[in-house]
């Protein structure tokens, strides 16, 4: 039978668009990467710390004396979240190199563009899938372990004034998840290759901690973090968690700004390559 | 077609549109009536981007563009939600099988989940890709490329469909199955449509109307029948000897020449016949070796029309 005597029949119901329009971007997105058993395997290794610092937690609810060593007040939590952080940077660079820069090589920003979406919408999408996995291997463990220091050691933890790690865990988590999304969906939309992208994204944070450290062995300064976006959010970790002498680190407003500043410049470059139209000068 | 059928779905006057100091379109006027419209021109002439202005992706430098009474740069989700885009480009996601894809596009459209899977098999069993519907759109072939973007670009059931070169990369078999299913959407169902192509023979087999874009201008517009008809003699002509005196005779005349393959193809003046070929060769001392009659084709149309553009 020819093609064209096949059915087709007109589809009349066209109800109102959903509010949430970018949920099937992250949906589709989410669905294809956690496909992958490798990086399952990596999702299941970045929970790793966790395991370890429940461990320390329970070591140290059975043998006190090692609380000398350990620390179980809020830097538990910040250099918890500190090894977290690295673990999103290889989340982001497994899930997040291709997110963009796989639609521009294959075409495919034009089937979503050409949608009821704006680029706002897609931009939205894609970020949020980066913002859910980074957000489940720093929040959401984050989060169990506060709530399993209180059950397992109360006598630490169960008092007023540790109550703001739990506010603290989430700004941080937050934080550390948003600012290395939206770094990589930048760097992403700047090239068709997820390789490239990825190897950009590592290339960069790391190159750029690495100038951080050898300036800082140089002049010792804690201005030294605002060269490095990595340096900035540890710099927001010391002072949520007080995680070391403050006078030695960047101050948390100057990370802010960093932080704001990259993010902004993070979100132009996603303005100027998320189009339908590739303008070539 | 009665009034109310007439009623452009798509109208622009004087549009113009550039990518930076390059005018792609340059103050272009017409409109799209309901039913299949072609959309000719030759490479650069501006028909992608008046179809992505259509689509809101670029705004326009002045004039004004109208999509089913919607302006596409203020409301650009109610035009695209009523409007089906076959890109010329390849478009696919990496991974998906064609049923999920087809699926998500339907889904990105606005049909709720169940209902756009639903459709994105009968959409695929209609493009004649039912039975590879599960795999994943990398391992298809240009053909098969072809036909799923045919699918997504249907799935939601637009008012108006956008093709932009459809049959690009296909082989002769593969393009008349897609123009006879191109056809057999706006003829069947009753679906307008705008086919975007530089090839003509693609157009003059699905179009009633078409609108000839020629350097960001509107070179020609008009029903098919209407431009071409009443179409004029045309004679494939070879002659021995020196042709020039023969060729500025004919023109003289009020007929029209190109070169063809092996040859000339001459097309005649309002009410002429080969005999004035034969009278104007013997004048001019040449043998008339081969004399063929032909139909003026659309590209003859195409081409007179680029030539007067030119001309004017």
């Amino acid at each position: 039978m020819p093609i064209y005597e096949q059915t087709y029949r007109r589809h009349e119901a066209r109800g109102p668009l959903r509010r949430v329009r970018f949920w099937p971007i992250t949906r589709e997105a989410l669905r294809l990467i956690l496909a992958r058993r490798a990086f399952l395997i990596l999702l299941m290794f970045s929970w790793l710390p966790f395991v370890i610092r429940v461990i320390q937690i329970y070591v140290i609810t059975r043998f006190p004396e090692v609380s000398r060593i350990l620390p179980v007040d809020g830097r538990l939590f910040g250099d918890f979240l500190g090894w977290q952080a690295l673990f999103a940077m290889f989340i982001t660079i497994f899930a997040g190199a291709g997110l963009v820069a796989g639609d521009l090589r294959t075409g495919a920003i034009l089937v979503y563009l050409s949608r009821p979406l704006t680029r706002r919408d897609y931009v939205l999408g894609k970020l949020a899938v980066l913002l859910l996995l980074n957000l489940f291997i720093t929040l959401v463990p984050g989060l169990v372990l506060y709530l399993l220091a209180l059950g397992l050691a109360p006598d630490q933890f169960w008092k007023w004034s540790l109550a703001w790690i739990g506010p603290a865990v989430v700004v941080d988590s937050l934080v550390i998840s948003a600012v290395i999304s939206v770094i990589a969906l930048a760097i992403s939309s700047l090239s068709r290759s997820a390789r490239v992208a990825g190897i950009g994204f590592f290339g960069l944070l790391m190159g750029l901690e690495i100038t951080r450290k050898t300036l800082y062995a140089i002049y010792g300064r804690p201005e030294t973090a605002l060269v490095s976006p990595l340096g900035a959010l540890y710099s927001v970790g010391v002072a949520l968690f007080d995680l070391a002498d403050r006078a030695l680190t960047l101050p948390w407003l100057y990370a802010a700004a960093v932080i704001a500043l990259l993010s902004a410049a993070c979100l132009l470059i996603l303005r100027s390559r998320v189009r339908a139209v590739e303008i070539v000068q | 077609m009665d009034g109310m059928a007439e009623t452009p779905l798509v109208e622009f006057r004087d549009l113009a549109v550039s990518y930076g100091p390059i005018e792609a379109l340059a103050g272009v006027s017409g409109a799209f009536l309901p039913g299949p419209t072609g959309l000719l021109g030759p490479n650069g002439a501006g028909k992608t981007t008046l179809l992505k202005t259509l689509l809101g992706f670029l705004d326009p430098d002045r004039g004004m563009i109208n999509a089913f009474g919607l302006d596409p740069t203020k409301e650009p989700l109610g035009v695209r939600r009523r409007i089906g885009y076959m890109p010329e480009v390849d478009c696919h996601l990496p991974g998906m099988t064609a049923a999920a894809f087809v699926a998500f596009a339907g889904e990105l459209s606005g049909m709720p989940r169940d209902e756009a899977i639903s459709r994105a098999h009968e959409v695929l069993y209609y493009v004649g890709l039912g039975e590879a519907r599960y795999r994943t759109v990398d391992t298809y072939s240009t053909g098969m490329k072809q036909r799923v973007k045919l699918a997504q670009a249907l799935v939601h059931d637009p008012d108006l469909l956008l093709l932009d070169e459809p049959t690009n990369g296909l082989d002769p078999a593969g393009r008349d199955e897609m123009l006879a299913l191109i056809r057999d959407v706006s003829e069947r169902r009753q679906m307008s449509l705008i086919l975007c192509s530089h090839l003509l023979r693609d157009v003059e087999q699905v179009c009633e109307n078409v609108i000839v874009f020629n350097q960001g201008r509107v070179a020609a517009s008009g029903r098919i029948a209407d431009l071409t008809g009443p179409r004029r003699a045309v004679y494939d002509v070879r002659v021995k000897g020196d042709a020039t005196a023969f060729l500025t005779d004919l023109k003289d005349h009020g007929c029209e020449w190109r070169e063809g393959e092996d040859g000339y193809r001459v097309t005649m003046s309002d009410g002429a016949g080969p005999e004035l070929i034969f009278r104007t060769a013997r004048e001019a001392g040449v043998q008339v070796r081969f004399l063929r009659p032909g139909a003026e084709t659309l590209e003859d149309v195409f081409l007179r029309a680029l030539g007067h553009e030119a001309e004017s």
